[in-house]
Protein backbone atom coordinates (compact mmCIF):
# COMPACT_ATOMS: atom_id res chain seq x y z
CA UNK A 1 0.00 0.00 0.00
CA UNK A 2 1.45 3.79 -1.12
CA UNK A 3 0.88 7.21 0.87
CA UNK A 4 -2.06 7.69 -1.46
CA UNK A 5 -4.07 4.66 -1.03
CA UNK A 6 -3.46 4.95 2.43
CA UNK A 7 -4.90 8.12 2.66
CA UNK A 8 -7.61 7.44 0.88
CA UNK A 9 -8.88 4.32 3.12
CA UNK A 10 -8.03 6.46 6.15
CA UNK A 11 -10.52 9.08 4.55
CA UNK A 12 -13.17 6.90 4.45
CA UNK A 13 -13.00 4.48 7.22
CA UNK A 14 -10.22 5.57 9.78
CA UNK A 15 -10.89 2.13 11.76
CA UNK A 16 -9.51 0.69 8.91
CA UNK A 17 -7.70 -2.31 10.71
CA UNK A 18 -6.10 -4.61 7.50
CA UNK A 19 -2.70 -5.73 7.72
CA UNK A 20 -1.25 -3.66 4.79
CA UNK A 21 -3.26 -0.68 6.09
CA UNK A 22 -1.74 -0.64 9.36
CA UNK A 23 2.24 -2.47 8.01
CA UNK A 24 2.17 1.00 6.03
CA UNK A 25 1.06 3.06 9.21
CA UNK A 26 3.92 1.96 11.00
CA UNK A 27 6.58 2.37 8.45
CA UNK A 28 5.70 6.06 7.15
CA UNK A 29 5.63 8.59 9.86
CA UNK A 30 3.52 11.27 7.70
CA UNK A 31 0.96 8.49 7.68
CA UNK A 32 0.95 7.60 10.97
CA UNK A 33 0.71 11.26 12.35
CA UNK A 34 -2.04 11.79 9.82
CA UNK A 35 -3.97 8.41 11.47
CA UNK A 36 -3.34 9.72 14.78
CA UNK A 37 -5.36 13.34 13.72
CA UNK A 38 -7.96 10.99 12.10
CA UNK A 39 -8.19 8.72 15.00
CA UNK A 40 -8.83 12.07 17.45
CA UNK A 41 -10.68 13.88 14.64
CA UNK A 42 -13.41 10.17 15.04
CA UNK A 43 -13.62 10.52 19.24
CA UNK A 44 -14.84 14.34 18.24
CA UNK A 45 -16.93 13.11 15.79
CA UNK A 46 -18.17 10.16 17.72
CA UNK A 47 -18.92 12.64 21.26
CA UNK A 48 -20.91 15.01 18.80
CA UNK A 49 -22.90 12.33 17.72
CA UNK A 50 -23.66 11.03 21.21
CA UNK A 51 -27.10 12.62 21.68
CA UNK A 52 -28.72 10.81 25.13
CA UNK A 53 -32.20 9.55 23.86
CA UNK A 54 -35.42 10.93 25.89
CA UNK A 55 -35.93 9.57 29.62
CA UNK A 56 -37.50 6.52 29.69
CA UNK A 57 -37.81 5.94 26.11
CA UNK A 58 -38.04 2.09 25.99
CA UNK A 59 -40.33 1.82 28.64
CA UNK A 60 -42.73 4.52 26.16
CA UNK A 61 -41.75 2.08 23.47
CA UNK A 62 -43.31 -0.73 25.18
CA UNK A 63 -46.06 1.09 26.43
CA UNK A 64 -47.10 2.35 22.62
CA UNK A 65 -46.44 -1.39 21.59
CA UNK A 66 -48.62 -2.38 24.46
CA UNK A 67 -51.57 -0.19 23.51
CA UNK A 68 -51.34 -0.99 19.88
CA UNK A 69 -51.62 -4.91 20.65
CA UNK A 70 -54.32 -4.24 23.00
CA UNK A 71 -56.40 -2.58 20.51
CA UNK A 72 -55.14 -5.01 17.95
CA UNK A 73 -56.84 -8.04 19.96
CA UNK A 74 -59.80 -6.19 21.36
CA UNK A 75 -60.59 -5.40 17.04
CA UNK A 76 -59.78 -9.36 16.80
CA UNK A 77 -61.83 -10.45 19.37
CA UNK A 78 -64.71 -8.02 18.31
CA UNK A 79 -64.36 -9.77 15.12
CA UNK A 80 -64.83 -13.00 16.46
CA UNK A 81 -67.61 -12.68 18.63
CA UNK A 82 -69.16 -11.25 15.93
CA UNK A 83 -68.95 -14.51 13.74
CA UNK A 84 -69.89 -16.68 16.61
CA UNK A 85 -72.77 -14.31 17.44
CA UNK A 86 -73.85 -14.35 13.50
CA UNK A 87 -73.54 -18.30 13.68
CA UNK A 88 -75.86 -18.45 16.81
CA UNK A 89 -72.79 -19.61 18.58
CA UNK A 90 -72.96 -16.91 21.10
CA UNK A 91 -75.30 -18.32 23.35
CA UNK A 92 -73.05 -21.97 23.79
CA UNK A 93 -69.98 -19.90 24.40
CA UNK A 94 -70.94 -18.28 27.32
CA UNK A 95 -72.79 -21.58 28.35
CA UNK A 96 -69.13 -22.96 27.93
CA UNK A 97 -67.31 -20.09 29.93
CA UNK A 98 -69.81 -19.86 32.72
CA UNK A 99 -70.22 -16.52 32.81
CA UNK A 100 -73.16 -16.00 31.12
CA UNK A 101 -75.32 -15.09 34.27
CA UNK A 102 -72.39 -13.09 35.40
CA UNK A 103 -70.21 -10.58 32.69
CA UNK A 104 -70.96 -7.44 34.36
CA UNK A 105 -69.68 -7.74 38.05
CA UNK A 106 -66.36 -5.98 38.79
CA UNK A 107 -64.46 -9.74 38.62
CA UNK A 108 -66.06 -10.82 35.45
CA UNK A 109 -64.77 -7.82 33.96
CA UNK A 110 -61.60 -8.13 35.48
CA UNK A 111 -60.55 -10.93 34.28
CA UNK A 112 -62.07 -10.20 30.80
CA UNK A 113 -59.70 -7.68 30.85
CA UNK A 114 -56.58 -9.91 30.78
CA UNK A 115 -56.77 -11.80 27.26
CA UNK A 116 -56.28 -8.28 25.77
CA UNK A 117 -53.30 -7.52 27.25
CA UNK A 118 -51.70 -11.26 27.43
CA UNK A 119 -48.52 -10.06 26.42
CA UNK A 120 -47.65 -7.89 29.86
CA UNK A 121 -48.03 -11.63 31.97
CA UNK A 122 -44.91 -12.37 30.24
CA UNK A 123 -42.49 -8.90 31.20
CA UNK A 124 -40.16 -9.73 33.33
CA UNK A 125 -38.21 -6.90 33.75
CA UNK A 126 -39.07 -4.30 36.62
CA UNK A 127 -40.05 -1.08 35.98
CA UNK A 128 -38.98 2.26 37.41
CA UNK A 129 -41.22 3.50 40.86
CA UNK A 130 -41.70 6.40 38.87
CA UNK A 131 -43.32 5.03 36.32
CA UNK A 132 -45.86 3.41 38.41
CA UNK A 133 -46.40 6.09 40.50
CA UNK A 134 -47.04 8.47 37.26
CA UNK A 135 -49.67 4.85 36.61
CA UNK A 136 -51.54 6.29 39.50
CA UNK A 137 -51.75 9.59 39.39
CA UNK A 138 -52.55 9.28 35.94
CA UNK A 139 -55.76 8.06 37.36
CA UNK A 140 -55.42 10.58 40.58
CA UNK A 141 -53.93 8.59 42.94
CA UNK A 142 -51.21 9.02 45.17
CA UNK A 143 -49.44 6.03 46.64
CA UNK A 144 -49.02 6.43 50.44
CA UNK A 145 -45.72 4.39 50.30
CA UNK A 146 -43.26 2.34 47.71
CA UNK A 147 -44.88 0.15 45.37
CA UNK A 148 -43.53 -3.86 45.63
CA UNK A 149 -40.14 -4.32 43.85
CA UNK A 150 -41.80 -6.55 40.66
CA UNK A 151 -44.21 -4.96 39.20
CA UNK A 152 -43.46 -5.20 35.77
CA UNK A 153 -46.22 -3.47 33.47
CA UNK A 154 -48.20 -0.56 34.52
CA UNK A 155 -51.49 0.78 32.09
CA UNK A 156 -54.42 3.09 33.14
CA UNK A 157 -56.98 0.93 31.92
CA UNK A 158 -60.54 1.19 31.33
CA UNK A 159 -62.32 -2.06 32.37
CA UNK A 160 -65.94 -1.81 31.65
CA UNK A 161 -67.11 1.45 33.18
CA UNK A 162 -64.50 1.87 35.66
CA UNK A 163 -61.22 3.81 35.39
CA UNK A 164 -58.05 1.58 36.93
CA UNK A 165 -54.97 1.27 37.04
CA UNK A 166 -53.51 -2.14 35.29
CA UNK A 167 -50.42 -3.55 37.26
CA UNK A 168 -48.75 -6.94 36.66
CA UNK A 169 -45.46 -8.42 39.33
CA UNK A 170 -43.59 -11.52 38.68
CA UNK A 171 -44.05 -13.38 41.93
CA UNK A 172 -41.80 -17.22 41.99
CA UNK A 173 -41.44 -16.58 38.16
CA UNK A 174 -45.90 -16.53 37.93
CA UNK A 175 -47.15 -13.37 37.39
CA UNK A 176 -50.02 -11.74 39.08
CA UNK A 177 -52.18 -9.22 37.89
CA UNK A 178 -53.80 -6.56 39.75
CA UNK A 179 -56.28 -4.07 38.95
CA UNK A 180 -56.98 -1.27 41.07
CA UNK A 181 -60.08 0.21 40.40
CA UNK A 182 -60.40 4.03 41.15
CA UNK A 183 -63.66 5.28 42.87
CA UNK A 184 -65.53 2.69 43.22
CA UNK A 185 -65.61 0.55 46.59
CA UNK A 186 -66.61 -2.76 46.73
CA UNK A 187 -69.06 -3.36 50.08
CA UNK A 188 -67.10 -6.61 50.92
CA UNK A 189 -64.09 -8.84 50.30
CA UNK A 190 -64.60 -11.74 47.46
CA UNK A 191 -62.83 -14.75 46.31
CA UNK A 192 -63.73 -15.97 43.46
CA UNK A 193 -62.21 -18.70 40.48
CA UNK A 194 -62.88 -18.14 37.03
CA UNK A 195 -61.32 -18.81 33.51
CA UNK A 196 -58.44 -20.64 34.90
CA UNK A 197 -57.84 -17.76 37.29
CA UNK A 198 -57.96 -17.41 40.93
CA UNK A 199 -58.96 -14.15 42.37
CA UNK A 200 -59.10 -11.41 45.28
CA UNK A 201 -61.65 -8.63 45.82
CA UNK A 202 -60.30 -6.29 48.17
CA UNK A 203 -62.00 -2.99 48.82
CA UNK A 204 -58.79 -0.40 49.49
CA UNK A 205 -58.72 3.18 50.15
CA UNK A 206 -61.36 4.81 48.36
CA UNK A 207 -61.41 1.93 45.86
CA UNK A 208 -61.02 -1.54 45.15
CA UNK A 209 -58.25 -3.92 44.46
CA UNK A 210 -58.61 -7.26 42.28
CA UNK A 211 -55.60 -9.58 42.31
CA UNK A 212 -55.64 -12.63 40.50
CA UNK A 213 -53.09 -15.37 39.73
CA UNK A 214 -53.04 -18.96 38.39
CA UNK A 215 -51.54 -20.19 42.13
CA UNK A 216 -54.23 -18.85 44.33
CA UNK A 217 -51.15 -18.66 47.14
CA UNK A 218 -50.05 -15.53 45.27
CA UNK A 219 -52.93 -13.42 46.30
CA UNK A 220 -52.44 -12.70 49.73
CA UNK A 221 -49.16 -11.54 49.29
CA UNK A 222 -49.76 -9.53 46.44
CA UNK A 223 -52.70 -7.72 48.47
CA UNK A 224 -50.40 -7.38 51.17
CA UNK A 225 -48.16 -5.11 49.29
CA UNK A 226 -50.86 -3.23 47.86
CA UNK A 227 -52.48 -2.50 50.85
CA UNK A 228 -49.10 -0.85 52.20
CA UNK A 229 -48.22 1.04 49.53
CA UNK A 230 -51.97 2.64 48.63
CA UNK A 231 -52.42 2.95 52.62
CA UNK A 232 -49.22 3.70 53.95
CA UNK A 233 -47.51 1.75 57.23
CA UNK A 234 -49.87 3.34 59.40
CA UNK A 235 -53.01 2.57 57.96
CA UNK A 236 -52.02 -0.56 56.75
CA UNK A 237 -50.65 -2.04 60.25
CA UNK A 238 -53.79 -0.51 62.09
CA UNK A 239 -56.01 -2.46 59.66
CA UNK A 240 -54.01 -6.19 59.58
CA UNK B 1 -52.85 -20.83 32.61
CA UNK B 2 -54.38 -19.01 30.41
CA UNK B 3 -51.65 -17.29 28.59
CA UNK B 4 -49.80 -19.42 25.79
CA UNK B 5 -46.19 -19.96 26.02
CA UNK B 6 -45.36 -18.33 22.44
CA UNK B 7 -47.36 -15.01 23.36
CA UNK B 8 -44.17 -14.46 26.52
CA UNK B 9 -41.77 -15.78 23.96
CA UNK B 10 -42.58 -13.62 21.27
CA UNK B 11 -43.13 -10.46 23.82
CA UNK B 12 -40.19 -11.17 26.16
CA UNK B 13 -37.89 -11.11 22.47
CA UNK B 14 -39.67 -7.86 21.89
CA UNK B 15 -39.11 -6.26 24.83
CA UNK B 16 -35.10 -6.97 25.24
CA UNK B 17 -34.76 -5.87 21.31
CA UNK B 18 -36.05 -2.56 22.79
CA UNK B 19 -34.28 -2.13 25.55
CA UNK B 20 -30.97 -3.07 24.00
CA UNK B 21 -31.61 -0.95 20.59
CA UNK B 22 -34.08 1.99 21.33
CA UNK B 23 -31.49 4.48 22.19
CA UNK B 24 -29.14 3.46 19.46
CA UNK B 25 -31.96 4.21 17.48
CA UNK B 26 -33.11 6.69 18.51
CA UNK B 27 -29.20 8.67 18.24
CA UNK B 28 -29.56 7.28 14.17
CA UNK B 29 -33.21 8.73 13.88
CA UNK B 30 -32.08 12.22 15.44
CA UNK B 31 -29.31 12.63 13.19
CA UNK B 32 -31.15 11.42 9.97
CA UNK B 33 -33.95 13.66 10.57
CA UNK B 34 -32.35 16.57 12.72
CA UNK B 35 -35.80 16.65 15.23
CA UNK B 36 -36.12 15.10 18.84
CA UNK B 37 -39.33 14.78 18.47
CA UNK B 38 -39.52 13.96 15.14
CA UNK B 39 -36.58 11.30 16.13
CA UNK B 40 -38.73 9.86 18.49
CA UNK B 41 -41.66 9.00 16.35
CA UNK B 42 -39.43 7.32 14.08
CA UNK B 43 -38.11 4.94 16.35
CA UNK B 44 -41.90 3.87 17.98
CA UNK B 45 -42.83 3.28 14.52
CA UNK B 46 -39.73 1.14 13.71
CA UNK B 47 -40.17 -0.57 16.47
CA UNK B 48 -44.16 -1.19 16.13
CA UNK B 49 -43.12 -2.59 12.07
CA UNK B 50 -40.31 -4.38 14.12
CA UNK B 51 -43.09 -5.59 16.43
CA UNK B 52 -45.41 -6.75 13.72
CA UNK B 53 -42.78 -8.30 11.74
CA UNK B 54 -40.75 -10.15 14.81
CA UNK B 55 -41.05 -13.60 13.29
CA UNK B 56 -38.85 -12.27 10.11
CA UNK B 57 -35.51 -12.18 12.88
CA UNK B 58 -34.00 -15.42 13.21
CA UNK B 59 -30.58 -14.77 14.68
CA UNK B 60 -30.16 -12.17 17.34
CA UNK B 61 -26.87 -10.81 15.45
CA UNK B 62 -29.06 -9.31 12.23
CA UNK B 63 -31.24 -7.52 14.82
CA UNK B 64 -29.42 -4.30 14.73
CA UNK B 65 -29.14 -3.95 10.95
CA UNK B 66 -32.93 -5.46 10.57
CA UNK B 67 -33.85 -2.18 12.93
CA UNK B 68 -31.55 0.06 11.12
CA UNK B 69 -32.97 -0.96 7.46
CA UNK B 70 -36.91 -0.57 9.12
CA UNK B 71 -35.70 3.29 10.13
CA UNK B 72 -34.52 4.33 7.27
CA UNK B 73 -37.64 2.90 5.32
CA UNK B 74 -39.72 4.98 7.71
CA UNK B 75 -37.55 7.64 7.58
CA UNK B 76 -38.02 7.69 4.04
CA UNK B 77 -41.38 6.98 4.29
CA UNK B 78 -42.06 10.10 6.08
CA UNK B 79 -39.88 12.31 3.50
CA UNK B 80 -42.37 10.85 0.86
CA UNK B 81 -45.10 12.44 2.87
CA UNK B 82 -43.47 16.03 4.41
CA UNK B 83 -39.79 17.53 4.14
CA UNK B 84 -39.44 18.36 7.31
CA UNK B 85 -36.16 19.88 7.75
CA UNK B 86 -33.56 22.07 10.03
CA UNK B 87 -35.06 25.42 7.57
CA UNK B 88 -38.60 24.45 9.39
CA UNK B 89 -37.39 25.32 12.50
CA UNK B 90 -36.82 28.49 14.29
CA UNK B 91 -34.14 29.89 16.47
CA UNK B 92 -36.52 29.09 19.65
CA UNK B 93 -37.04 25.75 17.81
CA UNK B 94 -33.58 24.71 17.38
CA UNK B 95 -32.07 25.80 20.51
CA UNK B 96 -34.56 23.42 22.48
CA UNK B 97 -33.21 20.76 20.11
CA UNK B 98 -29.91 21.36 21.29
CA UNK B 99 -30.57 21.85 24.83
CA UNK B 100 -29.06 18.59 25.15
CA UNK B 101 -25.74 19.19 25.09
CA UNK B 102 -23.07 19.75 28.00
CA UNK B 103 -22.46 23.53 27.98
CA UNK B 104 -18.46 22.65 28.56
CA UNK B 105 -19.40 20.70 24.79
CA UNK B 106 -21.66 23.52 23.16
CA UNK B 107 -18.31 24.98 21.51
CA UNK B 108 -16.84 22.53 19.00
CA UNK B 109 -19.06 19.77 19.54
CA UNK B 110 -21.79 22.10 18.67
CA UNK B 111 -20.18 23.37 15.37
CA UNK B 112 -19.69 19.54 14.65
CA UNK B 113 -23.54 18.45 14.79
CA UNK B 114 -24.21 21.96 13.11
CA UNK B 115 -22.10 20.99 10.18
CA UNK B 116 -23.30 17.15 10.72
CA UNK B 117 -27.14 18.33 10.36
CA UNK B 118 -26.00 20.64 7.11
CA UNK B 119 -24.39 17.74 5.32
CA UNK B 120 -26.33 16.55 2.21
CA UNK B 121 -28.14 12.78 3.10
CA UNK B 122 -26.00 11.50 0.60
CA UNK B 123 -23.11 12.00 2.41
CA UNK B 124 -24.63 11.97 6.09
CA UNK B 125 -26.41 8.86 6.07
CA UNK B 126 -23.43 6.35 5.11
CA UNK B 127 -21.59 8.12 7.77
CA UNK B 128 -24.31 7.96 10.45
CA UNK B 129 -24.33 3.84 9.62
CA UNK B 130 -20.41 3.67 9.73
CA UNK B 131 -19.75 6.04 12.92
CA UNK B 132 -23.09 5.25 15.17
CA UNK B 133 -24.05 1.80 13.33
CA UNK B 134 -20.47 0.23 13.05
CA UNK B 135 -21.16 -0.83 9.55
CA UNK B 136 -18.60 -1.56 7.35
CA UNK B 137 -18.38 -0.35 3.72
CA UNK B 138 -19.73 -3.09 2.25
CA UNK B 139 -22.57 -3.66 4.74
CA UNK B 140 -23.24 0.18 4.00
CA UNK B 141 -23.27 -0.60 0.11
CA UNK B 142 -25.72 -3.24 0.64
CA UNK B 143 -27.53 -1.49 2.57
CA UNK B 144 -27.55 1.59 0.30
CA UNK B 145 -28.03 -0.69 -3.01
CA UNK B 146 -24.41 1.34 -4.27
CA UNK B 147 -21.01 -0.06 -5.26
CA UNK B 148 -18.51 -0.61 -1.81
CA UNK B 149 -16.17 1.80 -4.15
CA UNK B 150 -18.92 4.77 -4.12
CA UNK B 151 -19.35 4.61 -0.63
CA UNK B 152 -15.87 5.05 -0.04
CA UNK B 153 -16.10 8.33 -1.89
CA UNK B 154 -19.17 9.06 -0.13
CA UNK B 155 -17.55 8.73 3.18
CA UNK B 156 -13.86 10.22 2.49
CA UNK B 157 -16.23 13.41 0.80
CA UNK B 158 -18.38 13.77 4.33
CA UNK B 159 -15.36 14.05 6.29
CA UNK B 160 -14.09 15.99 4.25
CA UNK B 161 -17.10 18.58 4.43
CA UNK B 162 -16.96 18.56 7.84
CA UNK B 163 -12.95 19.33 8.74
CA UNK B 164 -14.00 21.92 6.16
CA UNK B 165 -16.63 23.78 7.63
CA UNK B 166 -15.12 23.23 10.93
CA UNK B 167 -12.25 25.22 9.23
CA UNK B 168 -14.45 27.58 7.81
CA UNK B 169 -16.07 28.69 11.25
CA UNK B 170 -12.67 28.53 13.40
CA UNK B 171 -11.51 30.94 10.57
CA UNK B 172 -14.39 33.55 11.03
CA UNK B 173 -14.23 33.25 14.77
CA UNK B 174 -10.75 34.38 14.50
CA UNK B 175 -11.46 37.22 12.18
CA UNK B 176 -10.09 35.69 9.38
CA UNK B 177 -11.67 36.00 5.36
Amino acid sequence: MDCLEFRRRLGADPAHRDADFIAHRDACPACAAAWARAQQFERRLADALAVPPPPRLAERMLLAQATEERLARRKYLQRGLALAASAGGAFVLGRFLGTRDDTESLRALAVAHLPGEAFALGLKQPIPVSAIEQGFINRGVRLAASPPPDVTYVHDCPVGPYRTVHLVMQRGGLPVTVIYVVGHRNRAHDRFERAGWHGTVVPLRAGTLVAMAANPELLSGAVRDWRLSLDGPAASGHLA
Amino acid sequence: MPVLPFVNTRQRQFEALVRAHSGELYRYAYWLCGQAALAEDLVQETLLRAWKGLEALREAEAARGWLYTILRREHARLYERVRPGMDELDDEQHAAEMAWADPERQGSDAELREAMLALPPKYREPLLMQVLGGYSCEEIAAELGVKANAVMVQLFRARQKLKEALSERSETTHGLP
